[in-house]
């Protein structure tokens, strides 16, 4: 009995520890040793053996210290993450609360529409807000204000720092975020015994006062679990960025967070350091793992998961 | 949406409105997207003048030819067969692992399962594409010698590490829809002598058939979206990559460039248009775990 049970489980879970082990166990370790390496240019023969310690890391340090575009990198990573969470997690619910009181049919096409920006391929998606955020007049928002009156010759938006820059990418960012916060808000809304929302609405309450007495205090930890979770994947993802920046929509300085870094100073046009890249993924690594961690213990995950009753022995 | 008769109807459409017009520039840009695919000159300026109807461009993307003049030319055919595979690629090897390891973890006891799931969350929330330039170097040195296998082999790699981006996310879903199941038909199994794997394939695979299609499509459009992954391993050229490289090459029409992005778009939109349901169920499922 004792062999079957190990050989059924290897059956079942072996494909998957294989990918976890090829492409997230061995990448980590990859990662941390090159970071000790004076990787260049992905010279391999050369540089793979050649370790120089802390010399990275002292490097990074130096860099967040008196390096002024890695600290435009530091101060640009900041000022995304966190507008952009806060524009996520207060789109979503409000979009979550918004569907909640209207009609089915309504509800699924908002919803629908607001996956859109999740589901459609980051190029596209990307391209669509290159034409909108266009620094020439075919740029939808330059025609918008000049046909206003507002604007008398087109202005290229991406290229105004900071804050030309920064609206770009948060804007294009945010709206993706959103939906997650949505989709997670709206089971939760769901699950929300109607008694006590019939019960309001009986004795007369708005939708305002509803969401503000009722739903939104029983959905703390729905709050928190997208807070912390798209805290975590604003700070490590970067496709709309790096094309935002690769087609010059966006200033490269302004345009760049430390994920990004990361990508382009690892894979990017000119001289590559795989060294430097690799130290600074390290501690890109270091947060997130700490973040997932936290999010696991504040949310008490492990008690979400039943005992399975499938074995008859 | 489950907010009761006693709903007052009047404010509803105030709700409606306002949200429709929150959403109006994500409306807007993909609408001037498509239709600037079929004019002559981008309509991305809002003025009637632009709008030239032509399919011109469509004809141009198909034949390959990304300027009006000049002889530059690509097989965009095999560019989207190539996006093709890494999509179908993705999609085949997140469904069948998660489907082994979503029953298990599902259904069966052993030690260490919920530090396994705990993990596999962990690795969700992980920054997975932090971890690149590791996934880079382990391609470097796994690289074969013999130069008719590279291309094939970019393939092969890019397809295991994009489905890796995956498999946690898939795997919990998986699993949610294994639990669904009640537990009386993996019974009769056991009791029959039948053993774990027989259950699996022939009394749990059926019954799961709607949890297979939503982790098929969305291992699907993973794959098919991606840019980084396919840009720094793949050496042929998707989509995205045509894309990437093509806006800001002088030669470049600009309509043709959105036509070949609405080409892009097609799957997502049909998608969109006929397995709503299951893509809103998907993304919640996947969440709650």
């Amino acid at each position: 009995m004792k062999g079957e049970k190990l050989r059924n489980l290897s059956f079942f879970l072996s494909p998957m520890i294989i990918m976890v082990g090829l492409f997230y166990l061995i990448p980590l370790i990859f990662t941390i040793y090159i970071s000790f390496t004076k990787m260049r240019n992905w010279n391999i023969e050369r540089y793979l053996t050649e370790v120089v310690g802390l010399y990275n890391y002292q490097r990074l340090f130096h860099m967040f210290q008196h390096d002024p575009l890695m600290r435009t990198v530091l101060l640009t990573t900041v000022v995304f993450v966190g507008i952009t969470l806060i524009i996520n997690v207060f789109g979503g619910l409000l979009l979550a609360l918004g569907t909640f009181f209207v009609n089915e049919s309504s509800a699924s096409t908002i919803r629908l529409l607001w996956l859109l920006p999740r589901m459609s391929p980051i190029a596209v998606y990307s391209l669509v807000w290159y034409y909108f955020f266009h620094g020439s007049d075919i740029g939808t928002l330059n025609s918008i204000l000049m046909k206003l009156g507002v604007l008398s010759q087109p202005i290229p938006w991406g290229q105004i720092v900071p804050w030309g820059a920064w609206s770009v990418i948060i804007f294009v960012n945010g709206l993706v975020g959103v939906s997650f916060g949505m989709i997670v808000f709206t089971s939760a809304l769901n699950q929300i015994p109607k008694e006590l929302v019939i019960a309001a609405r009986v004795d007369g309450a708005s939708a305002w006062q509803i969401s503000r007495r009722i739903l939104i205090p029983m959905m703390k930890w729905h709050f928190l679990y997208v807070l912390t979770w798209q805290f975590l994947s604003l700070l490590t993802t970067y496709p709309h960025l790096f094309l935002l920046v690769q087609w010059d929509l966006v200033s490269r300085d302004y345009g760049t967070t430390l994920a990004l870094y990361v990508y382009n100073t690892a894979f990017g046009r000119g001289e590559q350091d795989q060294g430097l890249a690799a130290a600074a993924a390290v501690l890109l690594s270091i947060i997130g793992i700490l973040g997932g961690f936290v999010t696991l213990k504040v949310l008490q995950f492990e008690k979400m998961i039943h005992e399975p009753r499938g074995d008859i022995e | 949406m489950k907010d009761v008769e006693t709903r007052p109807k009047k404010g509803e459409w105030i709700i409606v409105l306002t949200i429709l017009f929150a959403s109006l520039p994500l409306i807007l840009g993909f609408a001037l997207l498509i239709i600037s695919s079929f004019s002559r000159d981008m309509v991305t300026d809002l003025s009637l003048d632009s709008f030239r109807p032509t399919i011109e461009n469509w004809i141009n993307v198909f034949q390959g030819r990304l300027a009006i003049t000049g002889g530059i030319r690509q097989n965009i055919l095999k560019i989207t067969l190539n996006t093709l595979v890494v999509a179908l690629g993705v999609s085949g090897i997140v469904t069948l692992i998660s489907t082994l390891a979503g029953y298990s973890l599902s259904r069966m006891k052993f030690r260490g399962r919920k530090l396994m799931m705990l993990l596999l969350l962990m690795l969700h929330a992980f920054p997975g594409v932090a971890l690149i330039v590791g996934v880079y170097l382990l391609y470097r040195l796994t690289f074969p010698q013999e130069p008719s296998f590279v291309r094939l082999y970019s393939f092969f790699y890019v397809i295991l590490a994009r489905a890796a981006l995956e498999i946690p996310m898939s795997v919990w879903l998986m699993k949610g829809f294994f639990d669904t199941i009640p537990w009386e038909f993996e019974w009769s199994g056991i009791i029959d002598g039948a053993s774990r794997i027989r259950v699996w394939r022939q009394i749990m695979l059926p019954l799961i058939k709607p949890g297979i299609l939503a982790v098929a499509l969305f291992g699907f459009l993973a794959g098919w979206q991606d840019l980084i992954y396919v840009r720094t391993f793949l050496i042929d050229q998707t989509l995205a990559t045509f894309i990437e490289a093509n806006i800001e090459a002088e030669y470049s029409h600009m309509p043709l460039i959105a036509a070949a992005g609405t080409l892009y778009l097609l799957p997502t939109i049909m998608f969109f248009l006929t397995a709503q349901q299951l893509l809103l169920q998907g993304y919640s499922g996947g969440i709650k775990g």
